[in-house]
C-alpha cells in the first residue's frame, strides 16, 4: 500500500514543540491572498492540493500551495489570464519562481478554476481560518475528485488516505465522480488500489 | 503509540495546528535540501513527488 511518510517525531520533536516553532507562516500567505480578494484582483478562491488535504488529514510535506481562483475577466473577454494577479503581488514585494509566486516565503500557484468540477469545488468550499485570518478549503470530496483526474502518484496516494481515514464521504465523492464524468477513471484507480481491501 | 494512532491523533489537530506542523516539515525539507544530503542518495532531477514518497 502506498503511504507517505509523514515525518519522525525523534528528528522533529514533539507535536507540541512543531506547532509552536513554526519559522514563517502560510498565515502571512493567506492574508495576501484574501488582500487581492479584497481589493478585487480575484473573485472567491479555495486552497486545494496537499495543503488543502492538511485540513482533512495529517500533515504531510509538500513544497507549495495549490490556489484554485475565479480570476474576473474584463467585459466581453473571455480569456483567463493570471497577470492582475502577478503584477498585484510582485507590487507587493512578491517574487516569481518558475510557475509559483512567492508569497509570505511560500510559493503558491494560482490555478484559474477553468471547469465544472473546479467552479464546483470552489462554490461548496468550507469556510475555516488559520488561527484567526479566514479562509477556504475544497470538501475533502472535491479534493478527492480533482486528485483522481489528475492522476499521479501522488494524487493517488492522497485519494487513499482520505479512504483510509474515513475522511471522505463516499456516497458524495461518488455522484461528484459521476456528476464530472469521472467514472472510468475511477474505476481504474479501483482496479489498481482497491481490489482486495475490505470496506 | 503506534503509527496508525499517530496519524489519528495528528488528523484531529485543528487547522491551524496542523498547518504549523507543515511549515516545520518543509523547513526541514529545505534544511536538508541546502545541506546537500540529498544529492548524495537522490539523483538530480528527483521530482517532488519522489520526496513526498520518500518523506
Amino acid at each position: 500500500m502506498l503511504s507517505p511518510v509523514l515525518f519522525d517525531p525523534q528528528t522533529l520533536g514533539s507535536i507540541a514543540e512543531l506547532v509552536h516553532n513554526a519559522y514563517m507562516g502560510i498565515k502571512a500567505t493567506i492574508e495576501s491572498i484574501n488582500r487581492m480578494q479584497a481589493d478585487g484582483i480575484i473573485g472567491k478562491y479555495a486552497i486545494g492540493g496537499a495543503v488543502g488535504a492538511t485540513f482533512y488529514l495529517e500533515p504531510a510535506a509538500t513544497l507549495d500551495v495549490d490556489v484554485f481562483v475565479i480570476v474576473p475577466t474584463k467585459a466581453g473577454g473571455l480569456l483567463l489570464s493570471l497577470s492582475p494577479i502577478y503584477d498585484y503581488l510582485k507590487a507587493q514585494g512578491a517574487t516569481i519562481e518558475d510557475e509559483h509566486i512567492v508569497i509570505g516565503g511560500w510559493p503558491v500557484q494560482f490555478l484559474p478554476a477553468s471547469d465544472d468540477l473546479e467552479l464546483e469545488a470552489l462554490a461548496q468550499a468550507v469556510a475555516t481560518t488559520i488561527e484567526d485570518v479566514g479562509t477556504w478549503v475544497m470538501t475533502a470530496e472535491h479534493l478527492a475528485a480533482i486528485a483522481l483526474r489528475t492522476g499521479r502518484s501522488k494524487d493517488h496516494n492522497r485519494i487513499l488516505q482520505f479512504l483510509e481515514q474515513g475522511a471522505v464521504d463516499r456516497k458524495k465523492l461518488s455522484l461528484i465522480i459521476d456528476r464530472h464524468n469521472l467514472a472510468g477513471k475511477w474505476k481504474q484507480f479501483e482496479h489498481r488500489f482497491l481490489e482486495g481491501m475490505h470496506g | 503509540m503506534d503509527k496508525s494512532k499517530m496519524r489519528a491523533r495528528l488528523a484531529s489537530l485543528s487547522f491551524s495546528e496542523k498547518i504549523k506542523i507543515l511549515e516545520k516539515l518543509r523547513e526541514r525539507d529545505r534544511t536538508i535540501a541546502a545541506s546537500g544530503l540529498r544529492k548524495k542518495t537522490k539523483p538530480a532531477g528527483t521530482d517532488k513527488t519522489d520526496r513526498l514518497a520518500e518523506g
